[in-house]
């Protein structure tokens, strides 16, 4: 079958359906170049998966059918049909080298199908977990919104407890066994008490469910800060998965992200947003339960997807550029309010002169983008 | 009256004889009573093959007790013999030629008992409770597969000490079926995996779980042409997914029903949600019955996607079920199943099997 030029480029308009071959892991910096202009492909290997466009919204209706009490969410596992699971699940099925930057998924939907799933699956948690609660159903079981599965649960069944307490019993001992019931059973309460309210952090925990596999990328992630297509050595798919993802991610790491200064105005101004978002939650993060922090720091196996979706998120808020960004951002700094920011933020003495010039401005200029944290009070709210 | 095999409405013989007082909500169905039930909860039900003649019935419970029950055409039970653990027994199967029982149990071994010289021997042993065992005939080989809570999956040859086999699982078995040449094992964290049989057991496919919470128990069932296709999964949130292994359209084959829930319609009250403890495909018909920690059991027909029937509220949720080998018997175990924590156990209460006629209750709609 003849390649498909469009694939490559990201750009066909078939997906799937496409009579050419779309070679996988043959994606290089091709879907990234539509929209970003003058970015280069290297710098955003991952950075690339940015060029979700707004105007695609119109793929919004594309993602309906595979809503999620049906198994259309099979579709997601199958990367086929949804788009976000296209991207989330082609991603994570590809294995993608550090320099590969065949992340971007086939189509240009998936980085909109991932955010328009990272808003639902937060409803879902939520309405699950007010379920869940109140319908006295056995609080001792693992908990998935697909694609990915939450953490903070511990999975026991009702044998295995039961068990305990015949040991326990025989051994004269039921103290401990009711210790240990009454420990579990404070944990899942908080934990599900934590997702129902859906604090920044456990938002961000959500989103960041999108790609189930490649734990580790995290940590590189984090780590290397340097080029997204470089960090992602083992990561592979998670990185991919991150693609996006890592380019928030990026940001919101922090200060050093050179993802920042790869990005162009558009870019920046979600950027804040997105920096907004994912930073609360990532300050939040450690603060946090444990759980939500672990799963947050990208260091959070099940976790990998969420950075994309955030980002996604925040480049979908900022259509126009700034202003959507604003939207974005008081939200976030609201939940910033919350969240123990202390680490999120730079101080307006730790900025130089030209950054603390470039967080006032109304945009970011190219080349001069602040690899740093900006202080609190100059988001706009 | 012929309990089994015939259409007589039993219930009206033999409500009388099975002490089934009016305000007593342990047998609203009033189904016959099995004699002399276990005295702990019952974890797990079995009925003899096809090969055997006759229904015997087999049930493990906590009690560390695995019973055997000759179930006579007339509803009569008659207790037979009973063999024991050190530790409570999780599961039980029959091997194909009907003469042996194998049991497993939380003493991390299984054994396998000879009805005939009422003998057993211990063929299997684990690192840790066995939760799962069935017997698998293939053309050139048998072997009885035990999954465990030590996330093992081991294949004995019952003569050896060794498995055969061992694969390793991602995490701790929960529940798992096997219907040659397909195994389903369902694990913690929502794993499942499919293990195809032929020659040897090998995993064939790890699947993306259709539900989102702990997976409680699995059955295969079969299509038209008796070949293993599919299974179905419960979970503890009152649902069940039909997933088919090779669906020639996966999004619309498969799907997922909710059931073992209260306030069927009404929607302001927060519905009440219930385990489901186990799933049982009628031999005959392929339609499904579910038992749940509501105490009731519900017939479903998968094809046509309705319910078929729903049981009355036992005063105990029930543990376990099971078909007889021509699919007119639907047991069914009320017990308590630990979905409310210690506090709700009671050892003094009673536990039950009941018997129920399936012939007629079991039939599919007929649709499309």
């Amino acid at each position: 079958m003849t390649v498909c030029n469009f694939f490559l480029q990201g750009r066909c308009r078939y997906g799937d359906k496409c009579w050419n071959e779309h070679p996988r892991g043959g994606r290089g910096g091709g879907g990234g170049g539509d929209y970003r202009g003058n970015q280069q492909p290297s710098r955003g290997g991952f950075g690339n998966r940015v060029w979700i466009n707004p105007s695609q919204r119109t793929g919004g209706d594309y993602v309906q059918p595979s809503s999620f009490s049906r198994d259309g969410n099979n579709d997601w596992s199958r990367g086929g049909g949804g788009g976000g699971g296209g991207g989330g699940g082609g991603v994570a099925s590809r294995d993608v080298k550090s320099s590969d930057f065949s992340f971007s998924s086939q189509n240009r939907f998936t980085a909109l199908f991932t955010l328009m799933h990272s808003l639902r699956n937060q409803d879902t948690v939520q309405k699950d977990m007010e379920v869940w609660q109140t319908s006295g159903q056995w609080p001792f079981s693992c908990y998935s919104v697909l694609p990915g599965r939450l953490s903070g649960f511990v999975e026991v069944s009702p044998e295995e407890l039961r068990l305990e307490y015949y040991s326990g019993r025989a051994s004269g001992d039921l103290q401990a066994y009711m210790n240990s019931v009454q420990q579990l059973a404070d944990q899942w309460r908080s934990r599900v008490q934590e997702l129902r309210t859906m604090s920044s952090s456990t938002r961000i925990s959500i989103s960041e469910l999108k790609n189930p596999g490649s734990q580790t990328s995290a940590h590189e992630f984090g780590s290397t800060a340097s080029g997204f297509g470089t960090t992602s050595s083992t990561s592979s798919s998670s990185s991919t998965g991150f693609g996006p993802g890592g380019f928030s991610s990026g940001f919101s790491f922090a200060p050093s992200k050179p993802g920042f200064g790869a990005s162009n105005t558009q870019q920046a101004s979600g950027f804040g947003s997105a920096f907004a978002q994912p930073s609360s939650g990532f300050s939040a993060a450690p603060a946090a339960p444990a759980a939500s922090a672990a799963s947050f720091s990208f260091a959070a196996p099940a976790v990998e997807n969420k950075a994309s979706s955030v980002s996604t998120f925040s480049f979908k808020l900022c259509p126009g550029g700034s202003s959507a960004a604003a939207d974005v951002q008081s939200s976030a700094s609201g939940a910033f309010g919350g969240a123990a920011d202390t680490g999120l933020f730079s101080a307006h003495s730790d900025l130089t002169a030209e950054e603390l010039k470039e967080f006032t401005a109304k945009r970011f200029t190219l080349g001069q983008i602040p690899l740093k944290a900006p202080p609190a009070d100059l988001l706009v709210v | 009256m012929s309990l089994f095999g015939t259409n007589t409405g039993f219930g009206s013989g033999g409500t009388g004889v099975f002490g089934s007082t009016t305000t007593d909500s342990h047998n609203p169905m009033k189904d016959v009573e099995v004699t002399s039930p276990p005295d702990d909860s019952i974890s797990c039900l079995a009925f003899s093959p096809p090969t055997m003649p006759g229904n015997f019935l087999i049930g493990g419970s906590w009690a560390n007790d695995v019973r055997c029950w000759e179930v006579q055409d007339n509803g009569q039970t008659v207790p037979k013999a009973q063999q024991m653990h050190t530790g409570p027994v999780l599961d039980v199967c029959w091997s194909d030629d009907g003469s042996k029982v194998f049991t497993a149990s939380c003493d991390k071994t299984a054994k396998m008992w000879d009805l005939n010289s009422n003998q057993t021997i211990q063929i299997a042993q684990h690192e840790g409770p066995i939760r799962t065992i069935h017997w698998i005939k293939a053309p050139n080989y048998s072997c009885v597969m035990t999954g465990s809570w030590d996330k093992t999956l081991k294949f004995w040859d019952t003569r050896s000490p060794n498995p055969m086999m061992s694969l390793q699982m991602p995490e701790r078995c929960y529940c798992a079926d096997v219907v040659y040449p397909m195994a389903v094992v369902a694990t913690a964290e929502r794993g499942l995996i499919v293990y195809q049989l032929e020659n040897q057991p090998s995993e064939f496919r790890r699947i993306e779980s259709p539900l989102k919470h702990q997976h409680r128990c699995v059955a295969i069932f079969k299509d038209k042409q008796s070949k293993p296709t599919g299974f179905a999964l419960g979970s503890i949130e009152g649902r069940v997914a039909i997933h088919y292994i090779n669906p020639p359209n996966p999004a619309k084959d498969n799907f997922t029903f909710k059931c073992h829930r209260s306030n069927g319609t009404n929607t302001a009250t927060p519905q009440d949600i219930y385990a489901v403890n186990a799933i049982s495909f009628h031999p005959v018909h392929g339609t499904l019955a579910t038992v749940g920690s509501d105490g009731r059991f519900s017939f479903w027909d998968k094809d046509a996607r309705t319910k078929l029937k729903t049981s009355e509220q036992l005063d105990q949720p029930i543990t376990a079920c099971c078909f007889n080998n021509n699919g007119n018997i639907f047991a069914y175990a009320s017990s308590y199943d630990w979905s409310k924590g210690h506090e709700y156990y009671n050892p003094q209460k009673k536990n039950y099997i009941f018997l129920r006629n399936a012939a007629e209750e079991l039939k599919p709609r007929n649709k499309k």
